[in-house]
């Protein structure tokens, strides 16, 4: 049979592959043009050190490497953190106490409608001196508390989509509450709520550079100083952006591979 | 034809009201008595209240005032009394309600396990032997999903049967099923009734309640209407309302 050539760019994506490389390289050109305009010198053979050198052969992380590796350790410990607090939070939300939904109310409300920048501040200021904790815990639970809130509201959402008739049935078999969440509605409402919740993942990664303001030395801090010093703002930047995107779309596409194995016929 | 010897009262419901928080009244002074091993069949019109009834009667619905005793259990705010009856009444459901991230050994143990302390063993020997019962004992590994209505219905069954209850509620167990598996499901039911399974059943299902049944209450408007015994109700209803619906009904 033969195939006309509009049915087989039809079938091999062809105008939409041409498309988008036809937008590709017109921003790539669009930037470097700007880049031009400007005068900017290039200089991005300056930036391997920064990020790593090898003395006698042994493999010495540079600085952006060192603040990568505390920006994963805020990241993680923070993930960890707003993944229980955002728990914690929705299921007070939706007890029959008055008094939880109060408190989970007043948080949300001041978490999510002050600037993040703000609560770093008024964590480092003016709580940790109180409890005599360190910048960096100090950083960690900002983080926290500020992507709990909106972890909570995921929950929230996942939990209320969860069919009636699940509470019901688990009701008249006699589960506790405690039960009717961990057997019942928690293992049907993460299964629904794990791309958002890997959005707010990435999110957390991303707002972690924020910490650098209270002088956390993560990879955020130590490009602003490299920066500062040698004037490569454009390398410096381009570069930790391209390690913020590639952590990012780590994480989306391992999720998506796990959400794939462990998917559920409903 | 009723050879079938009853207890007790294991039911009491004495003049209970429900009113919904729309404004809707749902159950108006209703009361009845339901004896063990009875079969108890409550039709009437969608709107009726009988759905209501029986959620109240597990406590899924508050009821507004009067009073409701299970086997000597008063159903009131006491969290333990409370449990007692959800424990000792089963329930099956118009959809079935089944856990779709469960399989079906697992949708029929895992209650059991929780709330009744059994070993995973013993939970998953008493499941095998109920899917066995209802007939289904090869899908053992399959999810709820994967299984026709009248399959999930039989599971669900097996699910409530499981935790060994006193009374089965029936709530228009067979209305969201395809023509051709109401039968399969409505035979379990029937063989409950055999063992001497207390029952109480909200149906559309004319021929069921009229084969099963030992008693017969016909609701409008959250009011019994009237009632008696399956023979008096289907061969000669007193009242012309209750006339009216089986006409309408029977067609």
């Amino acid at each position: 049979m033969k195939t006309s050539i509009y049915q087989f760019c039809k079938r091999n994506h062809l105008f939409d592959i041409s498309a988008y490389l036809v937008l590709m390289v017109g921003g790539v050109l669009f930037l470097l043009k700007g880049a031009e305009d400007q005068g900017y010198y290039w200089q991005w053979f300056r930036i391997p050190k920064f990020l790593y050198e090898f003395d006698d052969g042994r493999f010495i992380a540079g600085p952006i490497l060192e603040g990568l590796k505390i920006t994963l350790n805020i990241t993680w410990i923070s993930l960890i953190l707003t993944y229980i607090i955002g728990l914690v939070t929705a299921l007070m939300r939706l007890s029959n106490s008055l008094l939880a939904r109060g408190i989970a109310r007043v948080y949300l409300e001041i978490a999510r409608n002050t600037p993040l920048l703000v609560q770093i501040f008024f964590m480092y200021f003016v709580v940790a001196p109180i409890l005599n904790i360190d910048r960096f815990v100090a950083g960690v639970l900002a983080l926290s508390l500020f992507e709990g809130a909106y972890a909570s509201e995921i929950y929230r959402a996942g939990i209320v989509a969860v069919n009636k008739g699940q509470w019901e049935a688990s009701y008249t078999l006699g589960l506790s509450t405690y039960q009717e969440y961990r057997y019942i509605i928690l293992p049907q409402a993460i299964r629904r709520i794990l791309p958002p919740l890997t959005s707010q993942a990435i999110s957390l990664i991303k707002d972690s550079s924020l910490v650098s303001v209270i002088a956390i030395y993560e990879m955020t801090m130590y490009a602003n100083e490299i920066a500062s010093e040698t004037f490569l703002v454009f390398e410096i930047f381009f570069t930790i952006a391209a390690i913020y995107l590639a952590l990012a779309l780590i994480l989306s596409r391992g999720v998506a591979y796990f959400e794939n194995r462990y998917r559920v016929v409903s | 034809m009723s050879t079938k010897q009853f207890g007790d009262y294991i039911i009491r419901v004495d003049s209970i009201d429900k009113t919904f928080d729309n404004g809707v009244v749902a159950l108006k002074n209703f009361s009845t008595n339901i004896r063990r091993s009875e079969v108890m069949v409550v039709i009437g019109p969608s709107g009726s209240g009988k759905s209501t009834f029986l959620r109240c009667l597990n406590g899924l619905e508050e009821i507004d005032s009067g009073s409701i005793t299970i086997d000597g259990i008063p159903l009131d705010n006491d969290k333990k009394n409370r449990l007692e009856i959800r424990k000792e009444v089963g329930m099956v459901f118009q959809h079935f309600n089944l856990f779709p991230h469960l399989t079906v050994l697992r949708n029929i143990s895992l209650a059991q396990m929780l709330v009744r302390k059994r070993s995973r063993s013993e939970a998953e020997d008493e499941a095998m032997q109920l899917l066995k019962k209802v007939g289904i004992s090869d899908k053992v590994e399959c999810f709820p999903s994967q299984l026709s209505g009248g399959q999930q219905q039989r599971v669900a069954i097996a699910r409530a049967l499981a935790m060994k209850p006193k009374v089965m509620m029936f709530d228009e167990a067979t209305s969201a099923l395809d023509p051709e598996m109401i039968g399969e499901v409505l035979e379990v039911m029937k063989d409950l009734a055999v063992e001497g399974m207390t029952m109480v059943v909200v149906t559309h299902e004319m021929g069921f309640a009229r084969e099963v049944s030992d008693w017969v209450i016909f609701m409008e408007d959250g009011m019994k209407v009237e009632e008696g015994t399956a023979e008096h109700f289907f061969t000669d209803p007193k009242k012309d309302r209750t006339k009216l619906f089986l006409s309408q009904i029977l067609e």
